[in-house]
């Protein structure tokens, strides 16, 4: 029932043949883009914690990482199979893209250097996400309103742990507190304008009821993740989105994920050992 | 691209070691005679059954179809397949029943509040709080 092949015929299509997946199709809408854009965040970002399972400061946070990772790939499958529903692949969509097609927020390229940029990863980037998230799940579209609420109630222990560690590090001051305080800060910009892209693709999705409006969100974000900032001097208020360069299409700024994190993601060597 | 065959369900896997001999003939109350069965497909994990954990939340009989809506504990549960497999092996068995349909459902989602007093009390024999 849940194997490769019923995957692909279940995805027939009626009416005019789409391609595969929406990063190939010209218009596939701005709620097919924004689906992918949060299901390839969620990707990479399972990715970018699952390189800190071990190595972590201790072994129990890199459980925690692990745990973390397993979510984001798990809220990563709800998503890519709502694809399903506007005529595209999610198992073309999940495997057989390249790095040049990702639609993953640029802060999750690369690898999070070292445990501080994790922890300002967790508080801003999947802080990002889960404002993002909430934000489609309560919109008009159903499947979203159905499937968003077991994400955001895993994405709450996530904020937690995001939240003690930022505060304990923060709190260390010293290396540490600067440590968080650069990621932090390098991270912002390219994160809020993948959240408030202000573009049209944004416009129309709010027009049509399936996101908030920016303001909202914008403050919602204000909320989640302000107070945790500015343990370390970081005033969010005061950080203006970075939307050089960026791509309407791919949801993003410029560039793409690294190429290795991408066949991971893949799951190109074991392509011949899929179940599911 | 090569294709595995078929999950290799272990002989045990679902409390399969246990499960009742299929009914002789089609029940009255189909629903409530697969709601029966399912009592009997085990947690992978824990061996308490999916309908005390709160996993169960829909079954459907209609001309020998058998739908049963599914949850999960979380979005990466890595037993999906296995709880699907047991299912349908458990169900398919009655020869009552021509197909066993699967439907994912994460709405309201999964908490411990979803367990069952007996599973509470199933779960607490193996020292398991919830």
């Amino acid at each position: 029932m849940s194997g490769p092949a019923s995957e692909r015929s279940s995805s027939g299509m009626s009416g005019p043949a789409k391609p595969a997946s929406p990063d190939r199709d010209p218009d596939p809408g701005p709620l097919a883009r924004h689906i992918l854009s949060l299901a390839d965040s969620k990707r990479l970002l399972g990715i970018r914690y699952s390189d800190w399972l071990l190595g972590s400061p201790s072994i129990e946070t890199g459980i925690a990482a692990s745990s973390m990772a397993q979510d984001e790939w798990g809220h990563a499958r709800l998503l890519y199979s709502m694809l399903r529903e506007f005529g595209f692949d999610p198992f073309a969509v999940e495997h057989e893209r390249p790095a040049a097609r990702y639609y993953s927020a640029c802060a999750l390229d690369g690898e999070f250097e070292d445990w501080a940029a994790l922890v300002a990863g967790v508080v801003v980037v999947d802080g990002a996400l889960e404002v993002a998230l909430e934000s489609l799940g309560a919109g008009r579209y159903a499947l979203a309103r159905s499937r968003v609420p077991k994400m955001l109630a895993e994405e709450a222990h996530h904020r937690h742990f995001g939240a003690a560690w930022f505060e304990r590090l923060g709190g260390a001051g010293g290396e540490a507190a600067e440590r968080l305080r650069e990621e932090a800060e390098s991270m912002l910009p390219g994160t809020l304008a993948w959240l408030l892209p202000a573009d049209d693709v944004y416009e129309a999705l709010a027009a049509e009821g399936h996101v908030r409006p920016e303001a909202q969100v914008r403050r919602r974000y204000e909320e989640q993740v302000g107070a945790v900032l500015a343990a370390v001097g970081v005033r969010i208020e005061d950080v203006e989105p970075d939307r050089n360069g960026w791509d309407a299409e791919r949801r993003r700024g410029p560039g793409a994920p690294a190429e290795e994190a991408v066949e991971r993601a893949r799951g190109d060597r074991n392509r011949a050992l899929f179940v599911e | 691209m090569a294709e595995l065959t078929a999950i290799q369900a272990s002989q045990v896997s679902g409390g399969r070691d246990r499960w009742s001999e299929p009914l002789s003939e089609a029940p009255a109350d189909g629903e409530a005679a697969l709601t029966e069965a399912l009592r009997e497909v085990l947690d992978p994990e824990l061996p308490v059954s999916l309908v005390d954990l709160g996993l169960v939340r829909g079954v459907e009989f209609d001309s020998g179809v058998a739908r049963v809506a599914l949850t999960f504990t979380a979005t990466a549960c890595p037993c999906m397949d296995f709880i699907k497999e047991d299912v349908r092996d458990r169900l398919g068995r009655e020869p009552w029943v021509r197909s066993v349909e699967i439907v994912e459902v994460w709405d309201p989602p999964w908490t411990t509040e979803s367990i069952t007093e007996r599973g509470r009390r199933e779960l607490a024999r193996f020292g398991v709080g919830a």
